[in-house]
């Protein structure tokens, strides 16, 4: 029986799904998480962060299973812990790969359907097993799945209800590449529909093409927020490089160097490497220098807005 | 009752190697009953069924053992796991969770003790009037006993990851030692409690067996564990924090 197609519309909430407010968790002496605060609407967060940063402690108490020490976790308005009630809106995919070994797929997930109690629990299994593209396996038990089947099954069981908020810790462990591409299809086209997804991976790949926003928390601290290209513009300590390729490299390097903005420069071969403090200096000063020289500009390429070069400088810093 | 969850739980607990073994030791105490009729021994039977068979075998070790097994299997294994956080991340009060779950732990322990104390009763009272009768008070006492205990261990399995080591401290050194060396301290052992019940209904001579507990205070005390332990669990598991590891 084929599924019936997803709903395309969430409906209205507050404008901030999920409100973060000075969270701060400790363990005795050991602080996790420090002071932490940010919002997140509609679309798809990551949460990045070295391992034992906290990434998991603050996707545990966005989901309502740790208490924040101090400061508050609302989410859709109410606050997360304590509060069953928020789960009807938020669908949680664990890390930990076990499942009920016991249950087929379409056990496992109907159950799901069961316990949230939607009316039509065969309905909605069928139609979040179709999306994670594992209905051929689906009368399978759990317990003889690969670790990727696991992941999707967890993941349809996450989604059975259409929630509004979906957290996912390291969703892509295990999947192959043809099985992430079709969940991180799935992922966009729910953030499309107005949905809030956070998830956290230390595959810094996965968060570059997925996410639109990051969260880096580095040893319990949010050390940055935001679109990662405009985290790394703000990096005024640290030169911004670019790759060019124009009709002349060495004369366009010999004027850059006269640049106040520009730091260095690098001729190698075809390839011009110019470093500058001031990101929006020298984008703005670039292509006049270069008309006023006679050199054609081919290619500005940034070098280092790649989420690995912010991430690294974070982490480091 | 949230159907879903027992019948999630007990798909659970019947597939456990665990509980397998458990249905293998109930043919213990049959086994015992047909030893004892075989070899016609002094004893009367009465007796032997109440303060051996019954009291020691059954009320003793058996009881105990399938309710610690079944109930820190039930929630404990989840949370050891890390599959409770399936359960715990639906909208659904706490209650709704906890008591499906308690109802089949106290619901198969019942199944097979009661299996096991009226066949292994029957075999060794070979028809007599007394046997009978003991039989009776301890199939109510162990239909009690099911519950308490189940109630007990649930408890011990969302306080502690080690709720089966616990509870088998609970079981052969608080029950079996403490309470007989110091005898005040059998107002705190749901063993006595269910000695009493079967004392209490089986209205035998006290030459046959005697219950260490007034029965009425017994069942008194067997009431208010089982819904301090309830609640207790419950509350536990409103305040459920997920470990580092999970």
């Amino acid at each position: 029986m084929p599924a019936p197609p997803p709903p395309t519309a969430v409906p209205a909430g507050p404008a901030a799904a999920i409100e973060v407010a000075k969270v701060s968790k400790w363990y005795g002496n050991v602080v996790a998480v420090n002071d932490i605060s940010f919002t997140l609407g509609a679309g798809i967060t990551g949460l990045l962060g070295p391992n034992g940063a906290g990434k998991s402690t603050m996707l545990h108490m966005l989901s309502g299973f740790l208490r924040p020490s101090a400061g508050s976790v609302r989410v859709l308005g109410q606050s997360a812990w304590k509060n069953p009630a928020i789960y009807a809106q938020v669908g949680l995919v664990p890390e930990r790969e076990a499942v009920y070994p016991f249950l087929t797929g379409w056990e496992f997930v109907r159950l799901s359907a069961r316990l949230q109690g939607l009316p039509d629990p065969d309905a909605a299994a069928r139609r979040a097993i179709a999306e994670v593209d594992l209905a051929s396996a689906q009368d399978r038990p759990t317990g003889g799945y690969s670790k990727g089947m696991k992941q999707r099954v967890k993941i349809a069981a996450a989604i059975v209800h259409d929630p509004r908020i979906l957290v996912l810790d390291e969703p892509f462990n295990g999947a192959d590449p043809r099985q992430r591409l079709h969940m991180m299809a799935m992922l966009r086209r729910m953030a499309a529909e107005g949905r809030t997804i956070v998830f956290s991976s230390h595959i810094l790949e996965e968060v570059e093409r997925l996410a639109e926003d990051v969260l880096v928390i580095v040893s319990g601290r949010l050390a940055a927020s935001g679109d990662f290209r405009e985290i790394r513009r703000l990096m005024i300590d640290r030169p911004h490089t670019f790759n060019v390729r124009s009709s002349d490299n060495r004369r366009l390097a010999a004027v850059l160097v006269g640049v106040p903005a520009v730091t260095g420069v690098d001729l190698e071969d075809t390839r011009l490497s110019v470093r500058s403090s001031d990101f929006g200096a020298l984008t703005r000063a670039l292509a006049p220098l270069a008309r006023e020289a006679g050199v054609s500009l081919f290619e500005v390429l940034p070098a280092d807005e790649s989420l690995e070069s912010v991430f690294s400088y974070l982490v480091k810093r | 009752m949230n159907m879903p969850i027992a019948w999630l739980t007990l798909r659970q607990l019947l597939g456990a190697k665990r509980t397998l073994l458990l249905v293998a030791a109930a043919l213990l105490p049959i086994t015992l009953a047909i030893v004892f009729r075989l070899t016609d021994p002094d004893v009367e039977p009465a007796r032997f069924i109440a303060q051996t068979l019954l009291g020691r075998l059954v009320v003793g070790t058996m009881l105990p053992l399938a309710a610690l097994v079944v109930g820190t299997a039930a929630l404990g294994s989840e949370i050891e796991d890390g599959t409770a956080v399936y359960l715990l991340s639906k909208p659904l009060p706490r209650r709704v969770i906890l008591l499906p779950k308690l109802a089949v732990c106290a619901g198969l322990t019942l199944a097979m003790m009661l299996v096991v104390t009226v066949v292994a009763g029957a075999i060794a009272a070979g028809g007599e009037e007394d046997g009978a009768a003991v039989i009776l008070g301890f199939a109510v006492a162990v239909a009690a006993g099911s519950v308490v205990y189940s109630a007990l261990f649930v408890l011990l399995s969302v306080y502690t990851t080690r709720a089966f080591i616990s509870g088998l401290i609970y079981v052969f050194l608080w029950e079996q030692v403490v309470t007989r060396i110091f005898t005040g301290t059998r107002i705190l052992s749901v063993r006595q409690y269910t000695i009493a019940v079967a004392d209490g209904v089986a209205h035998v001579s006290s030459s046959v067996f005697d219950g260490n507990l007034d029965t009425w205070k017994a069942v008194v005390m067997m009431v208010v564990v089982t819904i301090a332990a309830t609640y207790f669990a419950i509350r536990r598991l409103e305040r459920f924090e997920i470990g580092e590891t999970a």
